[in-house]
């Protein structure tokens, strides 16, 4: 299993979500973050901002389907055609093991 | 090391501290976050409470109403020892179980260092 978090632009949150939907990839966890990146923010006239508003988005898929999460993730949280700066980043961690509440199952 | 990472209701925080600080793990982290899971929910019922005005339009009322559809949780995470992930598991199961859909998850991710900010030990020092 592996964890995808993905920190995405506010406005795109919504769309991502739902062709996530579409594609089967339903379990998500949506966190409000504040962040900046390689290009230190964005200076706005004398007015330096570095912490900008982002949304995390938190998914734990199996292995294989990693690829097709992160290509929906690329592909929707991408503004302009070949994307633009503080579009966001996607981060791929190992999960080692998982566990449903509601059963006590171990598994996703 | 490993961290404990679960993704639990909201009513359930309190309960869930008093249980892990009574069995000696007392630190943890906790944050407001949405989410869904992998079952599709009606939430029909709640719509007629948001149209009714009954539900505040705070961020719930909004993350219900808008096309996402996503439900307040609480994100509980700690970070535990290796030999001490099962029963944290098990604690966490224990008091978070009500037997139906939306009791939450819990995912163990490997940690691979730890460092107290106060005096810079590292791993199993800086618990």
């Amino acid at each position: 299993m592996l964890m995808i978090r993905a920190i995405i632009r506010p406005e795109k949150v919504g769309v991502v979500l739902s062709e996530m939907l579409s594609a089967d990839y339903s379990a998500v966890t949506k966190l409000d973050v504040y962040g900046r990146g390689k290009q230190k923010g964005i200076k706005v006239g004398d007015v330096h901002y570095d912490e900008i508003p982002k949304v995390m988005l938190l998914c734990i898929v199996n292995d294989e389907d990693k690829d097709d999460v992160v290509k929906i993730i690329m592909k929707n949280a991408k503004t302009g055609k070949d994307g633009t700066f503080g579009d966001g980043r996607i981060f791929i961690s190992p999960v080692e093991e998982a566990y449903t509440i509601s059963t006590g199952k171990p598994g996703l | 090391m490993k961290e404990v990472m679960a993704i639990i209701r909201q009513n359930k925080v309190n309960q869930t501290k008093e249980a892990l600080v009574k069995d000696g793990y007392p630190a943890f982290t906790c944050l407001k976050v949405l989410g869904r899971g992998k079952k599709t929910i009606d939430l029909s019922i709640v719509q007629d409470i948001v149209d009714a005005g009954e539900m505040p339009i705070s961020p719930i009322g909004e993350s219900l109403t808008e096309s996402s559809r996503l439900i307040p949780k609480r994100f509980f995470t700690l970070i535990v020892e290796d030999e001490d992930v099962a029963k944290v598991v098990s604690i966490i199961i224990d008091n978070n179980q009500t037997g139906n859909p939306g009791d939450g998850k819990i995912f163990v991710i490997p940690i691979e260092e730890s460092i107290r900010v106060r005096s810079g030990e590292k791993n199993a020092d800086a618990f």
